[in-house]
């Protein structure tokens, strides 16, 4: 068999499911890539999988400790991130509406209109209004801002300048502009405690340079005083005097610019990367799962009873339990639980009396990629009755041999019969219910005592008024 | 097999103690006449014993060794109306083992059923004397041990 043979078998043998599982969760992968890509988040998600990884070579090579260090370190760190990263993982998933989780690509998002902001800063300044906006990077700035008002609408040259008209109520704050839209406004941003800024910088500088100063947002800002254009990003804050300047800073870093033509369409092939990779890794770890060594497994496993009429009761079985051959992939078998297996048969059309069933696949339900092989017994025997109560005389079972020159003449039981319950098909040939078995040998003399009730066949059990013990009075004579 | 020839020698044994309790009920009443006896079929004595002597039961119990070889279940019946049968239902763990039709002469009759023993019958038995329409007149409550 050629090599192309095999890989055509392999992929013929791949069902439906198989096919779906594999994209779907390379799909959850590649969107998670692609939402938290560039996050801190990412980059540790990054290092718990190298984390994961060593310790399976780890566990493989035999290292004891090397591997329990490094298997208690990647699950504290898969508590950890959520833990840390909390408002990070929050951003990433409020700012974005279900479908650009589900579908949208940052590249795709929402462009900012930086023609339009442009414009309308200058105009801004122009008119001497005092103005603060925000581009966020990529961190995540929700602690260190306040008051933000949300907004959630589109840019426009004539929003923005209402925003920051003198008689707005939020003119002061500023405005976070995410993709095309103004996201909030009136947010008040931290101060830079700088020593190095001109004398003329006011509170809008500081509040820009302070956001700028802790992320990697950027900020504009127009001065009321000077109406001038200030850009802040990381520790740089200076006067822009060219739109065409800030249309670059903004162009650069929003990537947009139709300079950095070259670094969006490195940033789609990284992305189709990603999405290949995606596919190759769910791909592996379903192969690794699914079709590894073959593996054997033998679970003992309960039969449970589905689907018996309310007015019937199983009386008897011939097993509890069966033997179930299992087969599937070591990783998974490995991971196989016995309580994840069940056999489960249907009694919606045993009749009462004995039943006879057959254990087949068809019985048996198993987590995906385990597959039944066999089972032992293949039959089960079960005996169906309509449980009823009856009052039977008790009998005492005497045992042993009686001391010579004595007899025993007479023995009253009290109580002289019990209540019963029991099937009734059961119960049809019983008729008595006899004490366990009484030894004679010691009985000299008329006297009493109390014992226990045998209940045979298994399955009788005693009615609640009644009592599983009798007191046995008797006479006993010599011999004549 | 086994089980086929232990049956076979039981059955001689119950068809021997027929004629033994016919023997009785011969000595009792000697030259049969049948007088009307007024009332209805009482039972007045039913006990499991030895081995019965004289018309009477010896050493009547409920608990018997196998080593004597032979019980026997004694009726007296005072009176008898008219000329009837009874039965004497032997059960050994609530199965019965054997049902014998035993006739009954006016006025008045005892009558009883033996059983040869082995050591498989060792446990709880009992019997049951019930009319000839099937009625439960007694039952009898005894124990084969050692």
């Amino acid at each position: 068999m050629t090599t192309m043979d095999k890989l055509f078998l392999f992929f013929a043998s791949m069902r439906w499911q198989d096919v779906f599982d594999i994209t779907l969760n390379s799909y959850i992968l590649f969107r998670l890539y692609v939402l938290f890509r560039g996050t801190n988040v990412f980059r540790v998600l990054v290092g718990i999988a190298f984390l994961w990884f060593f310790q399976r070579i780890a566990v493989s090579l035999g290292f004891i400790v090397t591997s329990w260090v490094l298997q208690g370190i990647t699950a504290a760190g898969a508590i950890l991130i959520i833990v840390i990263f909390r408002n990070e993982i929050r951003s990433v998933l409020q700012a974005k509406n279900l479908k650009g989780i589900l579908w949208g690509f940052p590249l795709r998002a929402g462009q900012a209109p930086i023609e339009i902001i442009v414009d309308t800063v200058y105009e801004l300044a122009r008119r001497h209004c005092g103005a603060l906006l925000i581009f966020p990077g990529k961190e995540d700035f929700e602690d260190v801002v306040q008051s933000g008002i949300p907004w959630r609408g589109l840019i426009s040259r004539e929003m923005l300048l209402s925003i920051f008209w003198q008689d707005n109520p939020v003119h002061d704050g500023a405005a976070i502009i995410q993709g095309n839209r103004v996201e909030e406004v009136g947010v008040l941003l931290p101060l830079s405690q700088r020593k190095d800024f001109p004398s003329y910088y006011g509170t809008r500088h500081r509040a820009a340079a302070g956001l700028a100063e802790t992320t990697d947002s950027l900020v504009i800002l127009t001065s009321e005083e000077r109406g001038n254009v200030v850009a802040a990003r990381g520790s740089f804050i200076g006067v822009i005097d060219r739109k065409e300047e800030l249309a670059q800073i903004l162009h650069q870093h929003l990537g947009t610019t139709a300079r950095e033509t070259g670094h969006a369409k490195k940033e789609r092939l990284e992305i189709w990367i990603a999405a290949l990779a995606s596919i190759l890794l769910i791909g592996v770890v379903w192969f690794s799962f699914s079709r590894g060594l073959e593996t054997l497994i033998t679970l003992e496993i309960p039969i449970e009873y589905m689907n018996r009429d309310p007015g019937v009761e199983i009386l008897d079985t011939s097993i509890d339990s069966v033997s179930l051959q299992l087969r599937g992939s070591g990783p998974l078998i490995k991971a196989l639980r016995p309580e994840q297996v069940k056999v489960r048969l249907d009694l919606s059309d045993a009749s009462l009396g004995l039943n006879t069933f057959s254990i087949g696949p068809e019985n048996v339900s198993l987590p995906p990629g385990i597959f039944f092989k066999k089972v032992e017994p293949p039959v089960v025997e079960v005996t169906l009755d309509v449980p009823i109560e009856k009052v039977l005389p008790v009998q005492v079972d005497w045992t042993g041999k009686l001391p010579e020159g004595i007899r025993i003449v007479e023995a009253r039981l009290d109580p002289a019969a019990v209540h019963v319950k029991g099937g009734k098909r059961m119960l049809e040939n019983v008729s008595t219910i006899f004490t366990d078995a009484v030894p004679v040998e010691d009985i000299r003399k008329s006297d009493s005592m109390t014992v226990n009730l045998a209940l045979t066949p298994a399955g009788l059990t005693i009615a609640p008024d009644s009592q599983d013990k009798v007191k046995v009075k008797y006479v006993v004579q010599g011999r004549q | 097999m086994r089980l086929r020839i232990t049956t076979l020698v039981f059955l001689l044994f119950v068809c021997l103690d027929l004629s033994f309790s016919a023997q009785i009920r011969s000595q009792e009443n000697g030259t049969h006449t049948p007088p009307p006896a007024p009332g209805k079929l009482t039972l007045v004595a039913a006990v499991m014993c030895e081995k019965v002597d004289e018309y009477t039961p010896r050493n009547p119990g409920i608990v018997f060794s196998v080593n004597i070889g032979k019980i026997s279940c004694f009726t007296s019946f005072d009176p008898v109306p008219e000329d009837t049968f009874i039965y004497h239902k032997w059960f050994y763990r609530d199965e019965l083992t054997t049902r014998l039709k035993l006739s009954l002469k006016t006025p008045r009759w005892s009558t009883l059923s033996s059983i040869q023993l082995r050591e498989a019958d060792k446990g709880p038995w009992r019997v049951e004397v019930t009319d000839s329409d099937g009625n439960t007149l007694q039952t009898l409550r005894f124990s084969i041990t050692d």
